[in-house]
């Protein structure tokens, strides 16, 4: 033991309080487990302080100034300024009020939380080194240990981020100017909310992927959608182009990209911002001090009740594997800490659905029509476009559509696509169906309310079922 | 060891595929990538190579059967060790093993969805882990066999479905062998499901929308069915209760009343005329063939594209005189070229060039983009008659080839579509199709679009008639032409001047020359 260390015990260990951890550690505490959480930068993790909520209040901005600067055809004339550094502030304003209820709602669980870096040093015992020299380290003995440490984004060859010219998402979420250019590095879905955010905002973007897709991880239409709304805001693709290296221009960037073929081509912009992937955050835990082996990529094995290969510790959110986002994290933080308490819990979700805050919006659950089939299932499956939605008209966004995707023997619903507007929102209900076992049928005869955009998920319901009213039928 | 073998995939989306015949028999030795087996799927016929050296231990499937993806089809006795370790070594027949098991797991459950996809509410699933039952072996009795509450509940208490319902006695015993407390319990218990005449009376039931339109259905009052569920200190009705109680309520035991309702489940509606046994009178009068394969593919291709793009049908004909003449001139020559030069060739150029002219004609509806995209690229198709049914094989970017090559390729790709050996890629991408009905006679058809194409050309037979040139009565050779329009996209006027063009093509084949 290192001088000055001092040795606590508890029965459940916490290490990271984003949205896995410190939803464990209030529920662990609410099952009346002795709980510790320990988080070496700030409460809410990635997903409050530099994922999620920031970049849904920039896109808020973007989207409220874009709105009203292209009403004319509503007969509304405006030109709005962007005060950058005031949308800042608010955005910062936002994040703090939640990570302050983060920081009380755990306290007011009775979950002890500890400021600091943990480390295993041993099976059954973490260091924890607080903050910065000199201000000491403590010894914490643990029962059980969930690892909820996130992921951070991973850097191209050649492109470190140095917040000035190369940016992360974290970066390109704290700007205090609008740039007049940007590079992206990557269509994901980091890189396409941030793409049309800067778009809408002002900034000329320009996209470069090495795949031949925006949002190359969705089905073709759904990532063309996209695309071309991206489009239309001015976003120029470059797609089957990797960032191979990038140097200083004047104040910004040229970047210089290659094809597989090996032809280059070179971009100029204020600044780049990559955004190619995150990586689990797994190198720096002392994992080999307890035997603990993560995958090639990183991540730690879990079980169905997110138990790793060693006994007693556990691992949930992005650590955990894919998807990496904040609700998976959270669930999987509610089920660990149920199982620590012996209840019947376990990671049984059929699904778990997924949103990207483009423009427009883009939600999935479930299977589409190949997983179907390719998991044995033979899927009918039925479609709504948003133009036939009335109050997608009537707020001007009747782009993309509602596509579900049922068993055509027992009528269950297995997934749905939607890209339009609130498809983040509307998403849900499938998630629900899905998870409830949920017919056709019984979705399809559940009235829903006019006019709304979630009467687009009944009639693509309908449509699966023949029976669709406000599209014709096949 | 032995090697079970599942039928593989062989071909996109596949599902199915019937064994058409076994190249092997039980005890034939067999090499590695040796074909053991044709199969049918519904586009061809395609080989099944063996995964390993051995010998046949065993077939598992008759020729004709029509089998699943995944299930076992052969059984390979190999040389390789026989301990244990060995089959989990072997990275291949490990994830055999757990096909087969797979497969047995999906036996288990009442409908036959992939074995990891439970349909049950996470209350439900939760209950069975608290009750320690793998909510798999549980039998569902909710709409498509959805598991409840109730089901993994019965489950544990003893397969509830194989005895005649407990409850309704028990509570009768007790309440007649009890006063004071025991009344209070069946009160709290919910007073409808102690109703031992089966009849209920309530003002108000809880059910899912899909219990509601089979209650409605069977002529069943919700209220009126007894249930001893409840959701929220309201009772709640499953399908199962509705269906009992239409087969005449609680005096029926649950096997009984499930065996039957099963039964009525499985008779369509007004089913007419589709007696599942057909008596012996009936197999006289009628032979029943399966709807199945290639011939379901064609019925489905053709439907979708009638139901989808309104047809219009062009009829013309074309004074093919100086094409008949062209073509007598040439065969020779091509002949000794090694190639046998049909019309066929010609009415493609013809169309290509045609195509070029009005690009709507090559062109597809994307109905979720709400795009029309006109092709740049002329993949030909060409109908073909074989004896499995209608083929479409592709001759691909037709206006990059010569006359030639187009005739090679398309003899080759319609012998392969005919003696079934063609790919499935070598039928897919067209971009417009002709069909060439005048092969077996006739003057004007009305084709059915090659959806998603937007238009196809039928060719009628090359007859000589009598036809008027320069005011004079004189034999002709015509060649009727009809052609079929996706209306949504291609108007009649286009669809009247490619004919036009075609024609032209057709009626001075010089004029391909400068294509
Ligand atoms: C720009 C952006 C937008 C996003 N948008 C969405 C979205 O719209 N929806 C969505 O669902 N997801 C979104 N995500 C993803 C989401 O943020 C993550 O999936 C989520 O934060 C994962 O939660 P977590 O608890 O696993 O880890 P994290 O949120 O990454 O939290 C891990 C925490 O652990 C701490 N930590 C790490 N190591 C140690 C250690 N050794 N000792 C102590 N503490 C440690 C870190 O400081 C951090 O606070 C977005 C991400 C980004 C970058």
């Amino acid at each position: 033991m290192v001088v000055g260390d001092i040795s606590t015990g508890t029965e459940v260990l916490v290490i990271g309080a984003g949205p896995g951890g410190y939803v464990a550690a209030i529920r662990a505490a609410q099952l009346g487990l002795d709980t510790t959480l320990v988080e070496r930068d700030a409460y809410g993790g990635v997903c409050l302080n530099r994922g999620c909520i920031p970049s849904k209040a920039l896109i808020t901005g973007a989207d409220t100034a874009h709105e009203a600067a292209a009403a004319e055809e509503m007969g509304i004339h405006a030109d709005p300024a962007v005060d950058m550094a005031g949308l800042q502030s608010w955005k910062d304003g936002v994040v703090d009020q939640l990570t302050g209820g983060v920081e009380k709602l755990c306290k007011a669980n009775g979950v002890n939380l500890v400021e600091g870096t943990a480390e295993f040093a041993s099976e059954g015992t973490v260091r924890v080194a607080h903050g910065g020299e000199g201000q000491g380290s403590e010894t914490l003995e643990y029962e059980h240990a969930i690892i909820a440490t996130g992921s951070r984004p991973i850097e191209v060859p050649g492109f470190a981020f140095d917040g000035e010219h190369v940016l992360s998402s974290k970066h390109a979420l704290d700007l205090d100017s609008v740039p007049e250019s940007l590079v992206v590095v990557g269509a994901g879905y980091i890189g396409m909310e941030l793409s049309t955010t800067y778009a809408k905002l002002g900034s000329d973007v320009t996209v470069v992927e090495m795949l031949h897709a925006a949002l190359p991880a969705y089905e073709e239409d759904v990532g063309r959608v996209v695309r071309k709304r991206a489009e239309e805001l001015g976003v120029e693709f470059n797609f089957g182009e990797g960032a191979s290296e990038w140097e200083p221009q004047g104040d910004g960037v040229r970047v210089t990209t290659e094809t597989e073929g090996g032809e280059t081509a070179t971009y100029d912009a204020d600044t780049v911002l990559v955004a190619v992937g995150r990586q689990p955050v797994t190198d720096t835990l002392g994992l080999e001090n307890v035997g603990l082996d993560p995958t090639e990529r990183g991540f730690l094995d879990t079980d169905d009740y997110g138990e790793t290969n060693v006994d007693g510790i556990y691992a949930v959110g992005d650590v955990a594997g894919e998807p990496m986002l904040a609700h998976k994290a959270s669930a999987e933080g509610e089920v660990v800490a149920e199982v620590i308490a012996e209840e019947p819990a376990a990671m049984d979700f059929q699904s778990i659905p997924n949103a990207v805050f483009t423009d427009p919006e883009v939600g999935t659950v479930g299977m589409t029509e190949a997983e179907a089939e390719e998991a044995g299932f033979d899927p009918t499956v039925g479609q709504m476009p948003m133009h036939a939605s009335g109050r997608a008209l009537t707020l001007r966004e009747s782009e993309g559509f509602v596509r579900v995707v049922a068993d055509a023997d027992t009528g269950f619903l297995l997934g749905a696509q939607i890209v339009g507007p609130e498809a983040s929102e509307l998403i849900a209900e499938v998630g629900l169906a899905i998870e409830m076992g949920a017919t056709l049928e019984d979705v399809g005869s559940t009235v829903h309310t006019h006019p709304t955009l979630s009467e687009a998920v009944m009639e693509a319901v309908k449509n699966a079922e023949d029976a669709a009213i406000h599209t014709l039928n096949r | 060891m032995v090697r079970e073998f599942t039928l593989p995939d062989v071909g996109e989306g596949l599902t199915e595929a019937e064994i058409v015949s076994w190249l092997v028999d039980s005890g034939d030795a067999v090499s590695e990538d040796q074909p053991v087996a044709e199969v049918e799927t519904d586009k061809a016929v395609v080989e099944v190579p063996s995964p390993v050296d051995g010998t046949v231990r065993e077939i598992h499937a008759a020729e004709g059967e029509v089998v699943p993806v995944g299930d076992v089809i052969i059984g390979f006795d190999t040389d390789e060790d026989d301990d244990a370790g060995a089959a989990t070594t072997d990275t291949t027949g490990g994830a055999d093993d757990e096909t087969v098991e797979s497969a047995v797991s999906a036996v288990a459950e009442t409908d036959d969805a992939p074995a990891e996809h439970v349909f049950a509410s996470p209350s439900a699933r939760r209950l069975a882990r608290e009750l320690d039952i793998d909510i798999l072996t549980v039998e569902g009795s909710g709409p498509g066999g959805r598991v409840t509450d109730r089901d993994v509940r019965s489950h544990a208490e003893g397969d509830a479905s194989t005895e005649p319902e407990p409850k309704p006695e028990s509570a009768v015993q007790s309440a007649t062998t009890a006063v004071g407390d025991e009344v209070d319990e069946l009160e709290l218990g919910g007073g409808a499901s102690t109703v031992t005449e089966g009849e209920a009376d309530r003002d108000r039931t809880l059910a899912a929308p899909a219990t509601r339109r089979l209650a409605e259905e069977e002529g069943v009052d919700i209220d009126a069915v007894s249930t001893e569920q409840t959701r929220d200190g309201e009772a709640f009705v499953a399908p199962e209760q509705v269906r009992e109680h239409a087969a005449g309520g609680v005096e029926q035991t649950a096997p009984g009343a499930e065996a039957e309702t099963g039964e009525a489940g499985e008779t369509p509606a007004g089913g007419v005329d589709l007696d599942p046994l057909p008596d012996a009178e009936v197999q006289r009068r009628e032979t029943r063939e399966p709807y199945t394969g290639v011939r379901q593919t064609i019925g489905e291709a053709m439907e979708e594209s009638k139901y989808t793009a309104p047809h219009v049908t062009h009829h013309d004909e074309a004074d093919v005189t100086r094409l008949v003449e062209t073509r007598g001139r040439l065969k020779p020559e091509a002949a000794e070229r090694g190639a046998s030069l049909s019309y066929m060739p010609f009415v493609v150029k013809a169309v290509v060039a045609a195509l070029k002219q009005y690009p709507i004609l090559n062109s597809q509806l994307d109905e979720v983009a709400g795009e029309i995209r006109k092709k740049h690229y002329y993949n030909v198709g060409i109908a073909t008659a074989t004896d499995a049914g209608l083929m479409v094989p592709v001759v691909k970017d037709a206006d990059r080839k010569g006359m030639l090559d187009i005739a090679d390729e398309m003899n080759d790709l319609v012998e392969k579509a005919r003696d079934r050996s063609i790919a499935p890629e070598e039928m897919q991408g067209g971009t417009f199709s002709i069909t060439n009905f005048g092969a077996v006679g006739g003057e004007h058809a009305t084709p059915i679009i090659n959806y998603p194409e937007t238009a196809i050309l039928g060719l009628g037979e090359i007859k000589e008639k009598p036809r008027v040139v320069d005011g004079e009565v004189v034999p002709r050779h015509v060649l009727t032409l009809s052609l079929s329009i996706d209306h949504r996209v291609i108007d009649g006027a286009e669809a009247g001047q490619f004919t036009n063009t075609v024609k032209r093509y057709l009626e001075e084949p010089e004029l391909l020359l400068l294509e």
